[in-house]
């Protein structure tokens, strides 16, 4: 943060680095619990977890295949 | 910027107003520049830092089979990777948290741990990457991988140590600042400017056409830029340097300097590799692409032995970059979700867990490293597939949270012109990963 001082004679600017501030007042997470689950909260979710399961299934197969193939070549 | 009138301590007979803390200069425009020195750090660092020894080969391996072409590509990437780290700079400076506390929060505990894991596996595995680097360089400048792995560790381990944010974020920024050698072998080993600014601003099909290699290695690129260990660092890095709502627009340029820095430097690698094609090198049979090679090559084919030596370095600086990066993203991560003190201000009696997770990623990739026979290779496949595959879900996260109004209010929340950005960079992405899936699973 820069504070400027202003005197008669002259102006002063002060900068202040932002480890050695006075601490600020930031949003609070912690009060507000988990985020309302709107629509499109839940199809982004959702979206997701297909995702996550058909490149889960994609890895097993290709994982699977390799065994196999490394077992009976 | 704050106004204090003196002339009411006057008016009010104090003699002496009591001074405001920091330091003291005559011009606007000096205190301008001095707050954002103050400032820059974290975004300069997660850029760079994202030209890791991975990048290194992948950028290099880039210029080599497909010249300049590729050019293009590192211009789209460039608003891409800025836009996304602009966001978690919002996120961070609103909230003084880092990105795995927010999921957690927001999200629940089971989305919360996903996140975590997810990211300690994928970063676990880079880290991994950026040892095996160390140790080919270590070895191509004749020192031996079992004294130049654990130096580097215990390096790493002690700049992260003295209990110092600024201690730890001056050390890595000289390391950055190093990059710019890529910079002075760059023009050498270039072919004018020319050629490489027409195939940057016209996107041209690359050198034989766009094949399942050469797909392979646009997703490696998109990969490599944009990373989900780098939204994890820079929020946390943003809240352990306590940067202040007024902060905000220096760390938007702190962050647009290193987005424009990381692409310039990567630019400078394909050179690198475009100049090693064009005078001859040739891949052994069974081997693939290996920086150390083209380093070795490019200085016995007239260059000399200072591009030799500054790419061999320059490869090291950059695995040690990585290293830090992505272990403190780990670290810090932990430390938000267990409740834990994590904040490199602390001394290690006062934050242990933090430090030992810290030290914990370092030593053990490293020692991993040093075992005879380990499956470097399969790693290093397994860093791109996974980090390509979970690269969606941790964006997925960060669009929402940039979205949630309660938590930001409407100041740091996005606008729709950012979520119209963001949503087709995601889209990209998504797309991108399947295809990599494709290729990888289905093809290989």
């Amino acid at each position: 943060m820069a504070v400027q001082v202003k005197t008669n004679q002259d102006e002063l600017y002060y900068v202040v680095h932002p480890l050695f501030d006075e601490p600020e007042e930031k949003i609070n997470a912690d009060d507000l619990g988990p985020m309302p689950m709107s629509k499109s909260v839940k199809f982004s979710l959702y979206a997701l977890r297909g995702y996550l399961i058909i490149m889960g299934l994609l890895v097993s197969f290709h994982v699977l295949s390799l065994a196999i193939h490394h077992v009976m070549p | 910027m704050n106004l204090i009138e003196n002339d009411n301590f006057a008016n009010k007979g104090v003699s002496t107003p009591p001074p405001p803390k920091g330091r003291a200069v005559h011009s606007r425009w000096t205190s301008r520049l001095l707050l954002f020195l103050m400032v820059v750090g974290p975004g300069v660092i997660v850029m760079v830092a994202d030209n890791d020894a991975g990048a290194v080969s992948t950028y290099t391996q880039a210029g080599y089979q497909y010249g300049t072409t590729l050019f293009w590509l590192m211009l789209i990437l460039l608003p891409c990777t800025y836009f996304v780290q602009e966001m978690v700079v919002r996120l961070g400076i609103a909230t003084g948290e880092g990105h795995a506390a927010m999921i957690y929060k927001r999200f629940g505990k089971w989305w919360g741990v996903f996140s975590l894991v997810d990211l300690q596996v994928v970063n676990f595995l880079t880290l991994v990457t950026e040892f095996a680097a160390i140790s080919m360089v270590a070895s191509a400048m004749g020192v031996p991988p079992l004294i130049a792995v654990p130096f580097m560790a215990l390096a790493l381990i002690a700049v992260a140590s003295t209990g110092s944010y600024l201690r730890w974020e001056r050390a890595t920024i000289a390391l950055c600042i190093l990059n710019v050698v890529w910079l002075l072998i760059a023009i050498p080993l270039g072919r004018g400017a020319q050629h490489p600014v027409r195939n940057m601003l016209l996107p041209t099909a690359p050198l034989g056409g766009f094949t399942s290699d050469a797909m392979f290695l646009i997703i490696a690129i998109v990969g490599t830029t944009i990373a989900p260990w780098q939204l994890f660092f820079q929020q946390s890095c943003v809240a352990d340097k306590r940067l202040r709502f007024s902060d905000l627009k220096w760390e938007r340029l702190d962050t647009f300097i290193g987005s424009v820095l990381t692409q310039v430097f990567a630019i400078a690698m394909m050179l690198a590799g475009d100049a090693a094609r064009r005078h001859g090198m040739t891949l052994q049979a069974g081997k693939d692409f290996d920086p150390t090679v083209m380093a070795t090559f490019l200085g016995t084919h007239g260059f000399g032995p200072f591009v030799r030596n500054s790419i061999l370095l320059l490869t090291v600086d950059a695995a040690i970059l990585g290293a830090t990066a992505i272990s403190l993203s780990s670290a810090w991560a932990y430390g938000e979700v267990k409740g834990w003190p994590h904040s490199l201000e602390l001394s290690v009696r006062k934050a242990p867990g933090f430090y030992a997770i810290y030290a914990l990623c370092v030593a053990t990739a490293a020692g991993l490293v040093l075992i005879p026979k380990a499956p470097l290779e399969l790693i290093i496949i397994s860093v791109q597939v996974v980090a390509g595959i979970m690269l969606p879900s941790a964006i997925i996260f960060l669009q929402l949270l940039l979205n949630d109004k309660e938590l930001l209010g409407e100041r740091f929340v996005n606008k729709p012109w950012n979520n119209w950005v963001n949503w087709i960079i995601i889209i990209l992405l998504f797309s991108l990963s399947f295809i990599l899936a494709a290729q990888v699973f289905l093809q290989r």
